[in-house]
Parts: structure tokens; sequence; C-alpha cells
């Protein structure tokens, strides 16, 4: 299932991507194992514009990492071509234009940070960047202490700091916050709001539904290989189905006829029926409220919009 | 290769102690029990004294050990994801293996040269100030095929007890290399195919001219040396080929 319209409105939002920063044509990639050809990611087409965060979800084993390597460069893809500013993906590495933070792990644990930094650094030509991305990045005063001994949110923002050091253009991240706890990862968000503001774009990997709500415009859905769906975050939630109204009828009434009026409004999705409490599904929860208020004189009213895990229960045909 | 990281890799090798006791100081210790066993080690042998034959042994024991391990590491860095850290940047893969190459030969020739220190100052005598560079040379140069081991090995099985393993297997290359103590017979015919027969013979060869310190070791020429170095490069250099690829192939 691929939503081309949710494509269409992503390009219309409020902030018009200009250039192509990254774009992905027919990107194939199985690889061989015991049990015989392995499709890890089955036919991706994406493009994003210069400027855009967007968020990469998907559960694990999607193909989000393989998807990743394949855009840096790490490995080839089987078929389809990938472009980043328009230059091969080990090019655009080589000119310092997109840039990445990996997954857990990727550091030596003998060295210290600023060790770390240097080592990169040196390899990347861009010495005289230490300091600037070490500031940034709020592990000055990590300098000197070995990364075995820092914590998995001081880790991340080392491999952030290694990352800031080409000053790329495009910067990728895979699920940088796994294993951060909640202040943690706010904080690591609130240093990768700042640096995306300054014009970088920005697509990130995760499994936190809240994530991509919280710091995506855009959201690319990802299932079994392919996009299963592509647009803006809140959009990607309507798309379900809209809102969820429930509501407790007054007690020693007779419930049928509520729920054949509350039936009978124009587009609702459904109506179920619990003891008294009534939940009217569909995209106009206003009309619902006003009758469940007004005429049928019910209480408790609540209005929820569906988490990201709901859509994506929904889009990728599994039960919640 | 790039000067940065080779010399933040040197300070990263000598924080770490226990390899080094390992590398540095066993090769040394080897020695001083070595080279005093067999009547003081002040006799005369070839070019040069018996003490002499035995440092460049345990010179070039220590010299293949460190390179060895070293080398090993470049693949369980890569394993630990360090690997693609470094693929991030803008050196290449060759850049990074030049690179590793530099610090496990400077290591190397750090603990030669402490082992033909001490060797001067406790005894070891030769003829010819010719003979001492000779031997030195021919041990920092010809230990870089044991680069090729430790990074097969390392490659091949991916862990950090693999290459503890690799490690330990060259005590046993070099007790029937002929390295440690000098082998005669059966044990000797064995020897010569061995893989570092032909490097530690080397070693020794501004010293013996070929001439086996074992009972009836008769010579051996350069040429079957020079083989034995040439023909365990290839194998080594096949097999670190063949893990490679192997692990490519898995991603």
């Amino acid at each position: 299932m691929k939503t081309t319209t949710a494509r269409q409105s992503a390009s219309s939002g409020a902030a018009q991507p200009h250039a192509t920063a990254l774009e992905l044509q027919g990107v194939r990639k199985s690889f061989h194992t015991h049990e015989g050809r392995f499709e890890a990611v089955a036919g991706i087409d994406l493009r994003v514009g210069t400027g855009e965060i967007v968020a990469f979800l998907g559960p694990n084993g999607a193909g989000k990492t393989t998807t990743i390597d394949m855009m840096l460069g790490l490995t080839a893809p089987t078929s389809g071509t990938i472009s980043v500013f328009g230059k091969a993906p080990r090019e655009a590495i080589e000119a310092g234009e997109i840039s990445a933070v990996l997954q857990t792990g990727g550091l030596l644990r003998d060295l210290t940070v600023r060790e770390t930094v240097t080592a990169i650094a040196a390899l990347h030509g861009a010495r005289d960047r230490i300091d600037t991305v070490m500031e940034r990045t709020d592990i000055l005063s990590l300098a000197k202490r070995k990364v075995s001994k820092c914590s998995g949110g001081e880790q991340q923002r080392l491999k952030f700091a290694l990352a800031l050091l080409p000053d790329p253009r495009l910067l990728i991240l895979d699920e940088p916050t796994a294993g951060m706890d909640v202040s943690a990862r706010r904080s690591f968000w609130d240093t990768m709001r700042q640096d995306a503001l300054a014009g970088r774009t920005v697509l990130f990997a995760t499994h936190y539904l809240e994530e991509a709500q919280d710091f995506a415009e855009r959201t690319v859905l990802i299932g079994a290989g392919r996009v299963l769906a592509d647009g803006p975050t809140a959009q990607l939630r309507e798309m379900t189905g809209g809102r969820v109204v429930g509501a407790t009828l007054p007690r020693g009434r007779p419930t049928e006829p509520a729920v054949a009026a509350l039936q009978a409004l124009e587009r609702v999705a459904a109506v179920q029926l619990n003891g008294n409490r009534v939940t009217v599904t569909g995209p106009d929860s206003d009309a619902a409220a006003r009758m469940l208020l007004n005429e049928l004189g019910a209480t408790d009213l609540e209005i929820t919009s569906p988490t990201l895990e709901a859509a994506f229960m929904a889009l990728t045909g599994e039960d919640s | 290769m790039n000067p940065t990281y080779v010399r933040i890799e040197l300070f990263r090798q000598s924080r770490d102690v226990g390899n080094l006791m390992f590398t540095v100081l066993m090769p040394v210790v080897m020695y001083l029990l070595f080279g005093n066993m067999f009547g003081g080690g002040g006799e005369p042998a070839g070019n040069g004294n018996v003490k002499f034959y035995v440092m460049s042994s345990m010179a070039a024991y220590g010299a293949a050990l460190a390179t060895t391990s070293i080398a090993g590491t470049a693949s369980t860095e890569a394993m630990l994801g360090w690997g693609r850290q470094i693929a991030l940047t803008r050196i290449k893969p060759s850049g990074f293996v030049a690179s590793k190459l530099a610090v496990a030969m400077i290591v190397a020739t750090g603990c030669a040269g402490l082992v033909f220190a001490v060797g001067a100052g406790t005894g070891a005598r030769a003829d010819a100030p010719w003979v001492w560079t000779a031997s030195f040379l021919l041990t920092v140069l010809g230990c870089g095929i044991f680069a090729l081991y430790g990074m097969g090995i390392g490659m091949a099985f991916k862990s950090e007890t693999a290459l503890g393993v690799a490690s330990g297997g060259m005590v046993f290359f070099a007790f029937f290399g002929n390295v440690f103590m000098p082998l005669s017979g059966t044990m000797l015919e064995i020897a010569r195919f061995t893989p570092m027969y032909g490097y530690a013979g080397l070693v020794r060869y501004p010293l013996t001219e070929g001439f086996g310190a074992g009972e009836g070791a008769g010579t051996d020429s350069p040429g079957l040396l020079v083989a034995n170095l040439v023909a365990w490069t290839l194998l080594f250099a096949l097999f670190a080929l063949w893990a490679v690829r192997r692990s490519r192939a898995r991603r």
C-alpha cells in the first residue's frame, strides 16, 4: 500500500522544499542467508528536499538500517540508484556533505572523548572544527573522560559531535536515542533542533513513535522493506480514521436510539457501545460531540487522536 | 596514512598495559632466560656469540607477536562498529589499513629495539656492526607478514577471544619455527614448513649464515628461507583476503 496523495501534500506544506538533498529510486537490497535469498529492502523510492526534517519510522527489521547504510555508501544496493546532492553516496561522504550518527556502538571504549573527536577529525581533515563541535554538543566537560566511562546519552552526544565534524548539509541519524532515558532523549533533541534550524537536512530513523510526532514534519513509514506511507506527520494520523469521541450515556434511558442517531451522522466510521460508554470514530469529531452533549445528555466526554502506533497498525494491517 | 590517527592509536596502545607486558616484556624476559641457559651464552656462534643468536630470535618473536595482535585489533574494531565510523570519513579503506600497519610496525620496532638494547647491555656480541644492523632491519621488515595473519584471524572469527588464540598461536609457531630452541631431527624437518622458520632464519642469517644451531641441522640457503617467507606471505594474504570477502558478503 502506497499513498501518493500524502506525498503530494508533503510538498505543498508550509516549508516548501527546494533542491533535492537525497533521492532513492527503486532501491532494493537482498542478502543470501541459510534459508535462501532475503530481501531486506524491497523497492524504495524517496525524495528529501533541502531543509526537511524527516522521520524514518518502522519496527525493527523493517529495513531502516539497511536503507541508511546504502544512503551512506556503506553497502551497495542490489539494484536502484541513490544520489546525495546529485552525487554518489561515497562521493558525498568524501565531500563532507553527508554524515551520520550510527546506532549504538561504533566507539572505541579505551579512547578519551577528545582523542575520539581528534582521531575522526584528522580523518576528515577538519581539525579546526574540534572545539566547535565539542562545544555544540556539550561534551567539552567530558574531554578527558574515557568513552567507557560515559553514559549512553553522553556517548550519543559524542557520536553526534563526530557527525558534525565535516559540517554536513545532510545529517542522518540511525535510532540516535536508543537506550536513553527521557531527559537525555529530550536534551539530545533540543541540541538536534537548534542544529536543524541552521539549515541542515535531517533524516532520522526511529521506532519511538513520539519522536516522529515531536520532531518531524514529515514521516516516512517503512515496513517489510517498503514505504508504506509518506506524508506530513500530522496528516498521517488523520489518515487512519480521524479522532475518537468517547462519552457515557445517561443511565435509565434506552441506548439503541442514541447509537442509531450517532450512526446516522455524516462521516462516522464506527460506533461502539460498551455498557453505557459509547465511542464514535470518524473525522468529524465536533458533530458527534455536539450531539452527545446537547441531544443525548451524555457525560464524561473525551476526544482523542489516534497515536502513530495506531496509524502504523492500520497501515501495516496488524492488529493492535 | 594519517599521522594524527597513528599518534592517537600509539597512545592508545601504550595504555594497554596487559598487552604491552605480553608483547614487549616477555621477549626480553625470555631472552634473559634462554640466553643464559646454554653455558652463559658467551660462546662464539657464527659471526657473534650465542647470546646474539637468542637475542635476535626473541626480537623476531616479539616483533611478530606485536604485529599480529595490533593488526588483529583492526578487525575487532570493525566488529565493534568503529570501522563504520571510519567508513564515514574521507579516508579510504586502504589508508586506514596503512595507518594500522604503521602503528603495528612502530610498536614492533620498539619491541625489537628493546630486546636488542637489553642484548647489547648484557653481553650479546657480533663481529661487525653490520651484523647488528642487518639483523635488526630484517626483524622489523619481516614481521609485516604476521599483520596479515592477525588481520585474517580477526576478520574470520570476529571476536577478542580469536585474537587471543591468534597471539597464543604465535608461541606454537615460534616453537615449531625453530625460534625458541634449536630443533633437530624430524622436528626440524617439520619446522622448515612452518610460518616463522623462514622469517627467524633470515633474521639470524647475518649471524649464522644459515648454519643450524641444532644437532646435525645442516645449513639453510637464503633461497630456502626466502621461499618459506614468500610462501607464507602468500598464504596469509589469501587467508586475509578470503576473510575480508566473507565478512563483506555477510553484511
